[in-house]
């Protein structure tokens, strides 16, 4: 709509736009990818500082003459192997494990992790696209869990036991998160637009709050009577995203609470959301005022309202990962939810902040959460691991300058530029033209 | 010249709301009393005997410690031009450093006369400000977005401490170190028996470091050459660049001055309790970002800040007492958010600061 009123100058403008997204993107990947090797080197640094501190019977491994209560190289081939179920043979002279089954146990733990952080992570990439640091996601996935698990429970009375009445569920259950969620997203969004409260604060602040709000509902109003702990009243079978394994001969077992129609919803999601940031008239306006705030205001965009509503939408996604959480993974709100939210941040930043790169992004890094898993058991090293590689990943990504610096001594930086550069203009070229 | 009275006039305008804001706080206490006074059995009496209490000023003083020195920090190192916002970070890996290293030296031992407790406080500073030293390299030596790797620095910080306590412990939580590695009460004889102020004098040194390092940081900002480096460097870097001071120095300095002061608050927090608590979001728990908050709302004044952050942790403090006040239905839970409330609901009313010019941008000096 606006993209007719515009002028030379406002089209000339997006195509700045188009090409800054387009000539970063090789460039992001290469960031990523060296920030995770980065992160995980230190990460190895860590675990053998922290081999010398702890105490153990024998030495995992020597080097320079000094043992090591951990092996690194051991700890991240036991969480790779772990996050695959044990595909390879460790320690052992043949390659594969000839007792692996495709649907193990560690396998359906990595897609667990993968399908939960896909909506974490989309859910932070929509603020950052525009421009907002929404580190709510957290608080927003609990407060839409609670909302699943609740109304789901309820209105399970209403509807018969079977495949519609689940469907039903389900879908009810998916749009009261992202209403929950994305309620509690426009929270720090109304906040910052109409009061200029730093977002970042307000949504740390509102993830304390979420936290402790929802115990309290919890343990006044919804729990369950049979309960030890702060819970919701399970939500029956039928209501619940259950594995294949449920209904078919095969699959990957129960207790790896990996659905996949959640994982399949995923990815159709992810393509949603790509199309309606790339393509839609909203998306554009929403990363302008990401990009390019003032320009936004200039061409028409109402700054303030796209705030809030950018907000809402990454507080929805939010919040269908919470609801995904509550109907595939435990299916009942339950106090002490994981920390997908904080996770969430760094698949996004992992993925460049771009839909389509959260698939990899949250594969990833649900590998490394899965992973961190069979290190604690079969190795001793903490599963709080995780959390450091976590914060890390951050920060490598966060200092480009430092990989363009080290890259400019590897390889003479100015040529490969210019080849990018070409390579960017004739990509945009092609696309460009429909507009017109 | 008409520029400089706009910006005077919006100064004045911005001072007079800020004082607005608080005589609105002071206020409310004021109506609390009141009602108190008034309807004696209600919930504003018992609100009010709690307020005037002198165990709550106790209190209140002791939670105030983490996050003025965070505080403190932040100021120094948003001032210089650089936006910390890992203040959280720097308390959590000082908080179980401070546990850490007393444990290990021994609680109840001495290193050269020097008692553990005070070996692991020096400790924990020194992990902050070698935390601090890395989030100023990535912020200065490699551009990095000030935002991104603030949170970096959070959640590494997050991740770092429960992993250690881990493999020292076998759990996020570190042992009780008991009394010989938490600070004494220091009681200043004949001041502390003064009815509820005398909370003041009976307490432990990290207290009285507070008291110290509010006025400290207001002279050294207010009124010394280094001081007056740092409001440039944020404000107008080219200026400072000009007159030969080099700008990536003195942001340098106020970013490690953020970590030597959250180190001092952080390990001050965990060396109170005598033991590091790592379980979710850590024993800081929100506190660093309380922080940005309150030195915020004090418009970077460290005496302002310190008002802020006690108003904060006076609310910690009724509310934690409130908890243990029988007969009222309002669950602790509910009660725990407040000050978190409160941090937003300031926020929103004191809506955008006066942030220095030059915070978050990286500064090329053009001499090369």
């Amino acid at each position: 709509m606006s993209g007719e009123s515009e002028s030379g100058g406002g089209r000339s403008a997006r195509d700045a736009l188009e090409r800054l997204v387009g000539l970063s993107a090789v460039e992001r990947l290469l960031i990523s990818l060296a920030a995770l090797v980065l992160a995980v080197l230190v990460g190895g640094v860590l675990i053998l500082v922290s081999g010398r501190v702890a105490t153990c019977q024998t030495a995992a491994a020597t080097y320079f003459g000094v043992g090591f209560c951990y092996d690194p190289i051991q700890v991240y081939l036991v969480l790779f192997n772990g996050a695959l179920g044990g595909l390879f043979a460790l320690n052992d002279p043949a390659l594969f494990n000839p007792n692996w089954n495709l649907f193990n146990f560690g396998l359906a733990l990595t897609l667990k992790e993968t399908t939960l952080l896909i909506f974490t992570g989309l859910s932070v990439a929509v603020a950052f696209r525009a421009g907002l640091f929404n580190i709510g996601t957290q608080g927003q996935l609990i407060i839409g869990a609670l909302a699943t698990g609740v109304t789901v429970f309820y209105a399970s009375a209403l509807v018969p036991a079977s495949v519609v009445g689940g469907v039903l569920l389900i879908t009810l259950g998916v749009t009261v998160g992202a209403v929950g969620g994305g309620l509690y997203g426009a929270i720090p969004g109304a906040l910052k637009a109409y009061a200029d409260a730093n977002e970042v604060i307000t949504t740390i602040m509102l993830n304390f709050i979420a936290a402790r709000v929802a115990f309290v509902l919890v343990s006044e109003f919804f729990k369950n009577p049979d309960s030890q702990v702060v819970e919701t009243t399970p939500i029956p079978d039928f209501g619940l995203l259950l594995p294949v394994s449920s209904v078919l001969p095969f699959g990957f077992p129960q207790g790896g609470d990996f659905s996949l129609i959640a994982l399949l919803f995923g990815l159709v999601f992810v393509g949603a959301l790509y199309y309606l940031i790339e393509r839609t008239s909203f998306g554009y306006d929403l990363r302008t005022s990401g990009l390019q705030p003032d320009a936004a205001e200039y061409g028409g965009v109402d700054a303030k309202r796209t705030t809030v509503t950018s907000m809402a939408l990454s507080g929805a996604i939010g919040g269908i990962g919470g609801a995904v959480w509550v109907l595939m993974v435990v299916g009942r709100w339950q106090t002490g939810v994981p920390a997908f939210g904080f996770d969430g941040i760094t698949v996004s930043i992992l993925a460049g902040n771009n839909p389509l790169g959260v698939i990899p992004a949250a594969l990833l890094f649900g590998t490394l959460k899965s992973g961190s898993l069979a290190v604690q058991f079969q190795t001793g090293v903490p599963k709080q691991l995780v959390g450091v590689l976590r914060g890390l990943i951050i920060l490598f990504v966060a200092m480009p300058e430092f990989f363009r610096l080290l890259g400019s001594r590897v390889v003479d930086f100015d040529t490969n530029e210019k080849t990018v550069t070409t390579d960017g203009g004739s990509v945009d070229d092609t696309g460009g033209d429909d507009d017109e | 010249m008409s520029n400089a009275n706009a910006d005077a006039q919006s100064t004045l305008r911005n001072l007079s709301y800020r004082q607005g804001l608080a005589v609105g706080t002071v206020g409310v206490f004021v109506l609390v009393g009141l009602l108190g006074v008034i309807f004696p059995g209600s919930i504003a009496n018992d609100l009010f005997r709690i307020i005037t209490s002198r165990s709550t000023l106790s209190s209140a003083l002791r939670l105030s410690v983490p996050i003025v020195f965070a505080a403190l920090g932040g100021i120094f190192a948003e001032k210089s031009g650089v936006i910390n916002i890992g203040l959280e970070g720097l308390l959590i890996i000082s908080a179980f450093t401070g546990v850490l290293v007393t444990d290990l030296v021994g609680a109840s031992s001495s290193v050269f006369f020097v008692p553990a407790v005070w070996v692991g406080f020096l400790a924990g500073i020194l992990a902050s400000t070698l935390f601090s030293l890395l989030f100023a390299i990535v912020c200065i030596e490699f551009r990095a977005d000030q935002i991104i790797a603030g949170l970096a620095v959070w959640l590494i910080a997050l991740g770092l401490a429960p992993f250690a306590a881990n493999v020292k412990y076998g759990s996020p939580n570190s042992d009780n170190l008991g009394s010989a590695g938490t600070f004494d009460q220091w009681t200043i004889p004949v001041l502390s028996d003064i009815p509820v102020l005398g909370a003041v004098f009976d307490a432990t040194p990290v207290v009285y470091l507070m008291l110290l390092a509010v006025p400290l940081t207001w002279f050294v900002l207010n009124h010394t050459s280094f001081g007056k480096w740092i409001q440039a460097s944020g404000e107008n870097p080219k200026a400072l660049d000009t007159v030969g001071v080099n700008v990536n120095r003195v942001r340098y300095a106020g970013v490690l001055l953020s970590g030597v002061l959250s180190g001092v608050g952080g390990a001050a927090l965990s060396l109170s309790l005598g033991q590091f608590i790592g379980n979710g979001q850590t024993m800081v728990n929100g506190k660093g970002f309380i922080a940005i908050v309150a030195f915020l709302f004090g418009n970077y004044n460290p005496i302002g800040a310190f008002g802020a952050s006690f108003l904060f942790a006076g609310l910690e403090a009724v509310q934690l007492r409130l908890q243990q006040v029988p007969g009222y239905a309002i669950p602790d839970t509910l009660i725990q958010t407040v000050p978190y409330v409160t941090v937003i609901v300031v926020l929103a009313l004191v809506g955008k600061t006066k942030i220095p010019k030059a915070a978050g941008e990286h500064y090329e000096s053009g001499d090369d």
